[in-house]
C-alpha cells in the first residue's frame, strides 16, 4: 500500500476554537495538535460535543480557529480571504456528509460535477470528468437518475464520487455512514478504503467503532482535546501499541475502542 | 473572479422551472409595471409625433395669435372653476385688421368657435364644432375640399362647409352639398364638404372633421354682433423674419388693447406645444402610477427571492462547501432575479404595446415605436431586477455553510 509518510498534508498546532462569550464561553477545541500525512486514512472517534465536527469544519476551511496554527499542504491558511478559502475548497478538499447533501433538482451526473463548476472547468469537461468518476464507482448506469430515485447507499456513493471529482488533497467525511444500515455502511467503507488505496488522504468522523477497522489510524477526542492517537509520532513509544494497524487494510480486525482512556 | 454566467443561467432556469407558478406570478408583477410604462411612453410619443409632423408641415411662415393665459398650477387641477375658465377672449376683429394691414402679412384667418347645437330635423350628432372664420382660412390652414366650395366673400349668409364626419353624422353621406341643417335653430345650406383630415390633435384645437365652418359675419350674429376670436392664424410673406414679425404683431396688439399684454404670438415649434397643461399633468401622474406598479413588481421579486433563498439554504451551504465563493452565490441569485425581471420586461413591453394599440382605437392618435422606449423598458426591468434582487442575493451569500448544512438533519 502506498502511503509514504513523507509529506504532511495537514499540520495543526495548538488549535483552539472558542464558542460563546462571557459566561457561555467554552472551547470546542482546546489545543489540538495533529499532523496528517499524505495517504493516511484517519478515523476520529469521540462522544458527542467533543469537537470532532468543529475540527473537521476548520480543516475544511468552513470555519476558522480562534487560536493556533493550521498549515494545509505546508501553507498557512490564517490570512486567507473568503474568496481564496473557497478556491481551496473547490480544488483541494472533498466533503462527504452524513446526510449526503445532493441537490434534489440536479441529476446524479450534475451533482457529481458540481464542485468542478467552481474550479472553472468548461461544462463539457466537467460532465466528462464526473462521468469518469462515476464509472469507477460502477454507477455509470445511474448517471441520469435523480437523487430521490437512489437508495441511501447509492446516494452516499454518489456523494463520495462528488468529493473525489476534483482530485482533492484530502477528503473529509463527517459520519458518512450515519444514515445508513450496516450493510450499506460496509459497502461505503469498502468504497472509502478503496479510494484510500488509490492514494487519497481521508479524515473521517464516526461514532461506529466497527468502522475504525478500515482506517490506518484512529484518533479519539475528548473535551476538545485529542485523547488517544494510534500514531502519535512524537510519543510513539508511549502510545503506540503493537497492534498498530499501519499498513493494514480492511481485512485485519481489531478493537480500537479498548485503547482508550490514557492521557494526552 | 469567475462569474460563471452560463452556469448561473442554467441553475437559475432549473430552479425557476421548478417553481413555475410562483415564477410566473412574479413575472406578471413586473410585466404589469413595465407594460404601463410602455403604454404611457408609446402613447405620449404618439402625441409628440403628430405635433412634430404638423410643425414640419406648417413650414416657417405661420404665426399664431392666442389669448394669453396664465400657466395653470397644480391647484387649478383640483379647482373646478379656475379664474380664467369663463373669461372671454380679448381678441377681436380689429386685431385681425391690424395684422392684415401689416406689410409682412400674406394672409390672416381668425378662428371663432361657437357653442350650440348642429342638427337636422331628424338627427343631432353627438359631436360637432361651429367655427366662424374668413375665406383666408382655406389657404392658411391648407384645407382641401372633397366637394363643393369653401366659404368666400360672395357666398350668402346662411351657408356652411361641413367636415366629412359631421356630414356623415348629419346626412349619412359625404355628398351633402345642397342639403340644409340647423345651427342654433337657424337653417343653413351646405355648400362644401372638407376632405377628411384625421388630425384630431392640432394647433387649432379644432377637429375639422367634425366642424361646421360658417362665415365670420354669420358667427357674429350668434354672438350679439361681436366677433370673439379664440385664435388668429397668420401667414407671413416668404422670407419674413418670423421673430421680428411676431414681436411686431405683439406690440401692435398691445397698443390695440390699451397696453395690456393679454395675447401672445407663437411661431414654429411653440405653436405645437400642447395648449393645455392638463395634458402634461395627467401624463406625469400616469407615469408616477406606472412607476409605483413597477416598484410593487420589484417587491414581488424580492419576496419570492427571499423565499427561494431560505428554501435553498442547504443547497447554498453545500455549494459553499464545495467551493462557491460569496461572490458566486451573489451572482447566482442575482441572475435568477434578473431572469425574472427580464422576462417581466419582455412580457410587459409586448403587452404594453398591445394595450397601447387597444387604447388607440378609442383615442385619436396611434402609439409610436422608438428605440428609446425599448431602452426604457429594458433599463427599468433590469434595474428592478438588480435593485430588488441584491438584498436576497446578499442574504444568500452571507449564509454560514456549517449552519446551512446542519439545518435539515
Amino acid at each position: 500500500m502506498a502511503k509514504s509518510a513523507s509529506k504532511p498534508v495537514i499540520e495543526l498546532t495548538d488549535l483552539k476554537k472558542r464558542f460563546g462569550i462571557g459566561d457561555a464561553e467554552h472551547y470546542a477545541l482546546d489545543g489540538v495538535d495533529l499532523t496528517v500525512n499524505k495517504g493516511e486514512f484517519i478515523a476520529i472517534m469521540g462522544p458527542s460535543g467533543c469537537g470532532k465536527t468543529t475540527l473537521l469544519n476548520i480543516i475544511g476551511l468552513l470555519d476558522r480557529p480562534t487560536d493556533g496554527e493550521y498549515l494545509l499542504d505546508g501553507e498557512s491558511v490564517e490570512d486567507l480571504r473568503g474568496g481564496q478559502a473557497s478556491r481551496i475548497r473547490a480544488g483541494r478538499i472533498g466533503f462527504i456528509f452524513q446526510s449526503f447533501n445532493l441537490i434534489e433538482r440536479l441529476n446524479v451526473l450534475e451533482n457529481v460535477a458540481l464542485p468542478l463548476t467552481y474550479s472553472g472547468l468548461p461544462h463539457m469537461k466537467r460532465i466528462q470528468r464526473a462521468s469518469d468518476v462515476l464509472k469507477s464507482f460502477h454507477l455509470q448506469e445511474r448517471e441520469y437518475y435523480m437523487p430521490w430515485q437512489l437508495s441511501g447507499g447509492q446516494t452516499q456513493r454518489v456523494a463520495i464520487a462528488r468529493a473525489l471529482v476534483n482530485n482533492p488533497s484530502i477528503i473529509l467525511a463527517d459520519e458518512p455512514t450515519g444514515n445508513l444500515d450496516s450493510k450499506s455502511s460496509h459497502i461505503i467503507m469498502e468504497e472509502l478504503s478503496e479510494i484510500h488505496k488509490r492514494g487519497n488522504t481521508i479524515l473521517m468522523v464516526t461514532h461506529n467503532p466497527n468502522l475504525t477497522t478500515y482506517a490506518t489510524r484512529v484518533i479519539t477526542m475528548l473535551d476538545g482535546k485529542i485523547d488517544t492517537d494510534t500514531a502519535e509520532p512524537r510519543e510513539a513509544a508511549l502510545k503506540v501499541s503493537t497492534k498498530r494497524p499501519l499498513g493494514k487494510s480492511a481485512k485485519t480486525k481489531k478493537k480500537p475502542s479498548k485503547r482508550k482512556g490514557k492521557k494526552s | 473572479m469567475r462569474i460563471l454566467l452560463s452556469d448561473h443561467y442554467r441553475t437559475a432556469r432549473q430552479s425557476l422551472d421548478r417553481a413555475r407558478l410562483r415564477t410566473l406570478l412574479t413575472v406578471t408583477g413586473v410585466a404589469i409595471g413595465v407594460a404601463s410604462i410602455t403604454t404611457i411612453l408609446a402613447l405620449a410619443g404618439g402625441v409628440n409625433k403628430i405635433i412634430d409632423k404638423q410643425v414640419a408641415d406648417l413650414g416657417h411662415s405661420i404665426a399664431v395669435i392666442r389669448p394669453h393665459t396664465n400657466e395653470p398650477t397644480l391647484a387649478d387641477l383640483s379647482n373646478p372653476s379656475p379664474s380664467n375658465a369663463y373669461s372671454t377672449s380679448p381678441l377681436v376683429e380689429r386685431d385681425v385688421k391690424t395684422v392684415l394691414d401689416m406689410p409682412e402679412t400674406d394672409q390672416a384667418a381668425p378662428l371663432m368657435t361657437l357653442s350650440g347645437s348642429v342638427r337636422t330635423k331628424y338627427v343631432t350628432p353627438k359631436r360637432s364644432t361651429i367655427v366662424a372664420t374668413t375665406p383666408a382660412l382655406e389657404s392658411v390652414n391648407h384645407l382641401t375640399l372633397s366637394d363643393g366650395q369653401f366659404i368666400d366673400s360672395v357666398t350668402k349668409q346662411n351657408t356652411a362647409v361641413l367636415g366629412t364626419q359631421l356630414s356623415i353624422d348629419l346626412f349619412g353621406t359625404e355628398q351633402s352639398v345642397g342639403q340644409t341643417f340647423l345651427i342654433r335653430g337657424q337653417s343653413y345650406t351646405v355648400i362644401g364638404v372638407l376632405k377628411r383630415e384625421n388630425k384630431p390633435i392640432n394647433y387649432n384645437n379644432i377637429d375639422f372633421d367634425y366642424a361646421a365652418v360658417i362665415s365670420l359675419t354669420s358667427g357674429k350674429l350668434f354672438n350679439g354682433g361681436v366677433a370673439q376670436i379664440q385664435q388668429i392664424n397668420v401667414k407671413a410673406k416668404n422670407g419674413t423674419d418670423m421673430r421680428a414679425f411676431s414681436h411686431k404683431i405683439d406690440q401692435a396688439l398691445q397698443k390695440n388693447h390699451d397696453g395690456q399684454k393679454d395675447s401672445e404670438v407663437v411661431t414654429d415649434s411653440a405653436i405645437a406645444k400642447p395648449t393645455s397643461n392638463l395634458f402634461r399633468w395627467v401624463s406625469s401622474v400616469m407615469t408616477a402610477v406606472a412607476g409605483i406598479s413597477l416598484i410593487v413588481g420589484g417587491v414581488g421579486i424580492m419576496n419570492i427571492m427571499l423565499v427561494g433563498v431560505s428554501e435553498r439554504t442547504r443547497e447554498i451551504g453545500l455549494r459553499k462547501a464545495v467551493g462557491a465563493s460569496n461572490l458566486t452565490i451573489v451572482s447566482q441569485f442575482l441572475i435568477e432575479s434578473l431572469i425574472i425581471s427580464a422576462l417581466g420586461g419582455l412580457l410587459g413591453f409586448i403587452s404594453g404595446y398591445l394595450v397601447a394599440f387597444f387604447i388607440s382605437l378609442v383615442i385619436p392618435y396611434d402609439p409610436t415605436f422608438t428605440w428609446s422606449i425599448v431602452g426604457w423598458a429594458a433599463l427599468l426591468s433590469l434595474g428592478v431586477g438588480i435593485v430588488f434582487g441584491l438584498y436576497p442575493a446578499f442574504r444568500a451569500s452571507r449564509k454560514d455553510p456549517i449552519e446551512s448544512l446542519r439545518r435539515y438533519h
